[in-house]
């Protein structure tokens, strides 16, 4: 699987001309349909495009189009290159909508996603907005070689689209802001549940998600320094945390618990836009107060270019206990 | 215990719960398998920066299946999903040859992992309606399917947006979970 790096990445010299060609006014709305701030690209057309141009440019078959995301997808130099050769939205329009017959009117940013269909298919896959002399002789276009040929296979997927047309709904869909990564550090003082000690280990649940450390065998003062790593979605709530003592024979004991909130390490780190600018610093604190389990406040910094939180919080609902985290924030860029 | 009770239990009134991971690249058709699986519909759809979760019922199988995003920054948050896991379906846009280096790659990367070691795996071999679209034999020598050690799998020609081959596919998911090794 691709490193934490790669993805979230540092802007290599691909990325930064990429971004400079995307910063051409031409390139600030969608090539297809106008919508502003497109994010997308189709890399063998050599067009920037909105998320729902890219949708269907997707649904065409990399044959067709290949499509990669401006931020989230790594992109080789030659990716890079051809975009650039081939110069941007304006450039790209000026081949395939050279002659736009007035039957046929381009799209805006709201049209439904039939009438975005059938001009995306009528411009790139049957060609139908070349100038006449290119349309003759388009199979010499290495980019478009295959599109004639195929056209009439591909028109049978897109009345399979149609025939359900009636019943297309866009499904929900939860969207990733960034991952935490947790590190359970260390126990102190933990709650017996055994004749002497506990076998204790840590679950954190955000939403439907569950990650637990791997049990300790007696030990109230348990060591894990185990990194764990959620998912955050765009509407996030507090990680739960939660210490249980494994049992083989019975159903595990609780040793404590308690609400993570996650949001002042995200909002700070929001507001700061990339921590690699800059140098080691606090940018933002969770208070400690009477309705949290902070032990004392919790600083969040800027530590080698990584929003970092650590915490240390008395575990509720039990005797005693206390344990010490090490957040991170590794946000997704769009 | 209490798990295997309930193990006993379910199974003896034939009702399991799976929980299955569809993962491949970007653009491999993850959620219009999964929304043809649950709705028997195509829908249209847009880049899954995130996830899609739903719940499919089959050969007396609840699965709840998760459709994670494939964009390359996507794909480490894969991880996170990958606890209790016990089948992952892992879909290859068969026609997207440039790309299949990189998907028997991020493939093989996924069955190292600790976590999905008893997890059974289901290629399907998708969009096998378009042109130059790789057949399963060519997808399982493409993925090195061979290499695969001590874990159950199937490959399945399928086309999503036709319905095709989906089904087969969660047959053998069903009847692998059912005997036992679920």
């Amino acid at each position: 699987m691709s490193n934490y790096s790669a993805g979230l990445g540092k802007p290599g010299s691909g990325k930064r001309r990429l971004k400079d060609l995307l910063n051409q006014p031409d390139n600030r709305v969608c090539a297809d349909c106008g919508a502003s701030d497109p994010k997308w690209a189709s890399t063998n057309i050599g067009v920037f495009i909105c998320l729902k141009c890219c949708g269907v440019h997707r649904s065409l078959g990399t044959h067709i189009s290949k499509v990669l995301s401006v931020t989230l997808d790594e992109w080789s130099e030659e990716e890079v290159d051809s975009m650039i050769e081939i110069g941007g939205n304006a450039s790209a329009n000026s081949i395939y909508e050279a002659f736009v017959p007035d039957t046929c009117s381009k799209p805006g940013p709201d049209v439904s996603h039939d009438q975005r269909m059938r001009f995306i298919r009528a411009k790139y896959e049957l060609q139908e907005f070349l100038k006449p002399s290119l349309r003759i002789k388009s199979g010499k276009r290495s980019t478009k070689s295959s599109a004639f040929l195929t056209s009439s296979l591909s028109r049978k997927i897109m009345d399979s689209f149609k025939s359900n047309s009636s019943s297309q709904k866009m499904e929900g869909m939860v969207e990733f802001i960034g991952l935490l990564k947790v590190t359970v550090k260390k126990g102190t003082n933990l709650a017996i549940r055994d004749l002497m000690s506990s076998d204790p280990y840590v679950v954190l649940n955000l939403g439907k998600q569950k990650l637990q450390t791997t049990v300790v065998n007696s030990n109230l003062n348990p060591v894990w320094n185990q990194e764990l790593m959620l998912s955050v979605p765009e509407s996030y709530g507090p990680v739960k945390l939660q210490v249980y003592d494994y049992d083989t024979f019975s159903a595990d004991d609780i040793m404590g618990e308690a609400d993570i909130d996650i949001q002042p390490l995200i909002t700070s780190a929001m507001a700061f836009g990339d921590p690699e600018m800059f140098g080691d610093m606090q940018i933002g604190k969770w208070l400690k107060s009477h309705d949290n389990p902070l032990i004392d406040d919790s600083i969040i910094n800027i530590v080698d270019g990584k929003v970092k939180q650590e915490v240390q919080i008395k575990l509720q609902n039990v005797e005693c206990g206390e344990l010490e985290l090490e957040m991170e924030w590794l946000p997704l860029d769009q | 215990m209490g798990i295997v009770f309930t193990r006993l239990f379910s199974s003896v009134f034939g009702n399991k719960e799976a929980r299955i991971l569809v993962l491949g690249l970007d653009n491999a058709g993850k959620t219009t398998i999964l929304y043809r699986l649950q709705m028997g519909e195509v829908v249209s759809t847009i880049p899954t920066i995130g996830f899609n979760v739903e719940t499919v019922q089959y050969n007396n199988i609840k699965f709840q299946v998760w459709d994670l995003g494939g964009q390359t920054s996507i794909r480490p948050y894969w991880r996170c999903y990958f606890p209790n896991t016990q089948a992952v379906i892992y879909v290859v846009d068969s026609s997207d040859t440039d790309r299949i280096g990189v998907a028997k790659e991020e493939f093989h990367a996924i069955l190292e992992e600790e976590e999905l070691k008893g997890a059974m795996v289901l290629i399907f071999a998708n969009k096998q309606d378009l042109p130059g679209a790789l057949d399963d034999a060519a997808v399982t020598e493409a993925l090195e399917l061979h290499k695969i050690k001590s874990r159950q799998w199937a490959i399945f020609k399928t086309c999503a947006v036709k319905g095709e081959g989906l089904f087969e596919g969660l047959d053998w998911l069903s009847n692998t979970l059912k005997s036992g090794s679920g």
